[in-house]
């Protein structure tokens, strides 16, 4: 089952390709059939709820506290770039159960 | 034979920006391997892409046109949104209807100018440049800017001419100055070997030394440099976040504002509509009309930037190992409390406020009225570095100036390049604070003020390596022996001081 990832942030323009592109390569890496889109904080509040998991940079977090409670996996990521954080948060989230790989 | 098909090129495709950027981003895609079908899809929404920004930019100019034409005729007063978004058009329409030029040359640059990066990169032991740029809508607009200068200060310049110097331009921009970001961004992020590719480069080196100079003041007086926290602010704040309610409130405040001091009279004389409507309701929806065209710029720029970052990133990737990447500024504030990020663009907003007020008490023939995204993105970026090495103080002092500069240098800016014609400016930090300086070589120098510019941003990696040789490389190949040595280097110093007495 492919996984649906929502990656946010600010304009929607910067940091969202850096982001996509590094959760592209780090699922592949892994072997989890996912796909990321992109968009802009306000869009991601209001359609996180029609994704599984939802990446942004950690200030962003407080903005998709509803989506939170409505079973939608958010990680905050300290660095936008670094694909070693990426890992390590999805296989934390594997671990606890939050998400599901099959 | 082959001049038939080359002119056929040129009249169909080169002179068709929105088709050229397509097929660039289509060959880039087969060049990194991608299947046809996924170059194919690339090609066309590079291509929808970019006609939805035209879309807007037309849309975007007529909205100004009666707006600026009114505030000059009754005022003498030229105004300019300093905003990149805003500023994407007025770029656009210096290029081709000023110059009478296509937007392809800018492309062409643009694509000359991530190769010379390349380049510069690849031969880092030469060159000493040790970061590539790869934000797609830095290069973009960076080309944009880059070409709109030169054919309005050097009109005599060829096409090939323009490509060739702007794309070395771009290239040597874009590698020297992220370059200079690279100690402070491995200080800030404590060795995440990233860089700043964006538009505050040479504020965040300026203001990062300035920071660490007020840290050290402090330090020697015994204090403690006081870093922001996370400080509770009011929570209306919060509705900023979203560009769209942002823009809409910078807009009535300004735009509404002057319109209620130019008067429905005048107002009426410059654009018929006005007649048949309230005046309450037409400037309202007036100002909100921008930040339709905004958000239409905002969407078809994202699509054909983010193919084109995906083929660059793609090719960079296969061709070398260990540059830094450059990246948008925006990354850099996961590496700080949100609220240094809200305090830097309080208090640079701040400082714009007072210039605007200093601006219009002078009667300055132009009006910078500063937009969202550098006050937020600027400000917030060099608050994250300078709270880092200098605390409140250090922030509070850097965002004030970067606040002024935008409107002082981006109100400058736009008026020596005629932007202010369109109603925007793309002037962030570094381009409100030194790009007219370009312009000022380039008209009065010719292709001499484009060697000299060339040299000094060739010479400055060359300096900064002469000043730090030991650590240059090593900040980024083994970050915590860097922290080693700099932590025995400024040991030893008062152990020497000791000794000369």
């Amino acid at each position: 089952m492919t996984l649906k990832i929502l990656a946010a942030c600010g304009q929607g323009l910067g940091s969202c390709q850096i982001i996509t592109m590094k959760l592209n390569a780090v699922f592949k890496k892994m072997g989890i059939d996912a796909r990321v889109t992109s968009s802009n904080v306000s869009m991601a509040k209001s359609t996180a709820t029609s994704y599984d998991v939802l990446f942004c940079g950690q200030t962003l977090v407080p903005n998709f506290k509803t989506a939170e409670s409505k079973g939608v996996v958010v990680i905050g990521l300290k660095n936008l770039v670094s694909e070693k954080e990426m890992e390590e948060k999805i296989q934390e989230a594997i671990a606890s159960g939050k998400i599901k790989t099959n | 034979m082959f001049l038939t098909a080359w002119n056929w090129f040129v009249a169909n495709i080169f002179t068709k920006p929105a088709w050229f950027l397509a097929l660039m981003v289509f060959i880039g895609c087969l060049l990194i391997k991608k299947p046809i079908y996924e170059a194919f899809a690339s090609f066309v929404k590079a291509l929808v892409g970019y006609m939805i920004f035209n879309v807007a930019s037309n849309g975007m100019v007529a909205t100004f046109r009666p707006i600026l034409f009114a505030l000059n005729g009754r005022f003498n007063l030229q105004a300019a949104v300093i905003d990149p978004y805003f500023g994407a058009a007025p770029l656009q329409k210096s290029i081709t209807e000023v110059a009478g030029r296509t937007m392809s040359i800018a492309t062409m640059a643009m694509i000359l100018g991530f190769a010379i990066n390349v380049l510069l990169v690849y031969f880092k032991k030469q060159t000493k440049v040790r970061s590539l740029m790869v934000g797609g809508h830095v290069m973009n607009l960076g080309s944009w800017g880059v070409i709109a200068y030169l054919v309005l200060m050097i009109p005599s310049i060829s096409d090939l001419g323009a490509i060739i110097s702007g794309g070395l331009l771009c290239g040597l921009l874009w590698g020297v100055l992220s370059n200079l970001t690279v100690e402070p961004t491995q200080e800030l992020t404590d060795g995440a070997n990233i860089a700043v590719g964006h538009v505050q480069m040479t504020g965040i080196y300026i203001f990062d030394k300035l920071a660490t100079w007020i840290g050290n003041m402090d330090k020697k007086k015994g204090k403690e440099i006081h870093k922001i926290g996370d400080i509770k602010l009011p929570g209306f704040l919060s509705i900023m976040n979203d560009t769209t309610v942002a823009a809409s409130i910078v807009m009535l405040l300004f735009f509404g504002g002057m319109m209620l001091i130019i008067g429905r009279e005048y107002m009426l004389t410059v654009d018929e509509s006005l007649a048949s409507q309230s005046w309450g309701f037409y400037l309202i929806e007036k100002c909100l009309t921008f930040v339709v065209y905004l958000n239409i710029i905002i969407l078809g720029i994202k699509m054909f930037v983010g193919e084109l970052t995906e083929a660059f990133s793609g090719i960079s990737q296969k061709i070398l190992r260990g540059a830094v990447p450059a990246v948008d500024i925006a990354a850099t504030f996961g590496f700080t409390e949100g609220s240094v990020v809200t305090f830097g663009f309080l208090f640079g907003a701040l400082g714009s406020i007072i210039a605007i007020l200093l601006s219009v008490l002078f009667k300055n023939p132009i009006l910078a009225i500063v937009g969202f995204i550098p006050m937020f993105f600027d400000n917030g970026g060099i608050a994250t570095f300078t709270n880092n090495k200098g605390g409140l103080k250090a922030v509070i002092i850097s965002t004030l100036i970067v606040g002024m500069v935008h409107v002082f240098g981006g109100g400058l800016y736009a008026y020596f390049y005629g932007f202010s014609n369109y109603g925007g400016a793309a002037a962030n930090f570094d381009i409100a604070a030194w790009h007219t300086l370009l312009g000022v070589l380039m008209k009065n120098l010719g292709f001499v003020g484009i060697g000299v510019i060339c040299l000094a941003l060739i010479l400055i990696p060359q300096l900064q390596y002469l000043k730090n040789k030991d650590t240059y490389f090593l900040v980024v190949d083994d970050y915590e022996k860097y922290k080693e040595v700099i932590a025995k280097k400024t040991n030893a110093r008062p152990a020497a001081k000791k000794a000369e007495k």
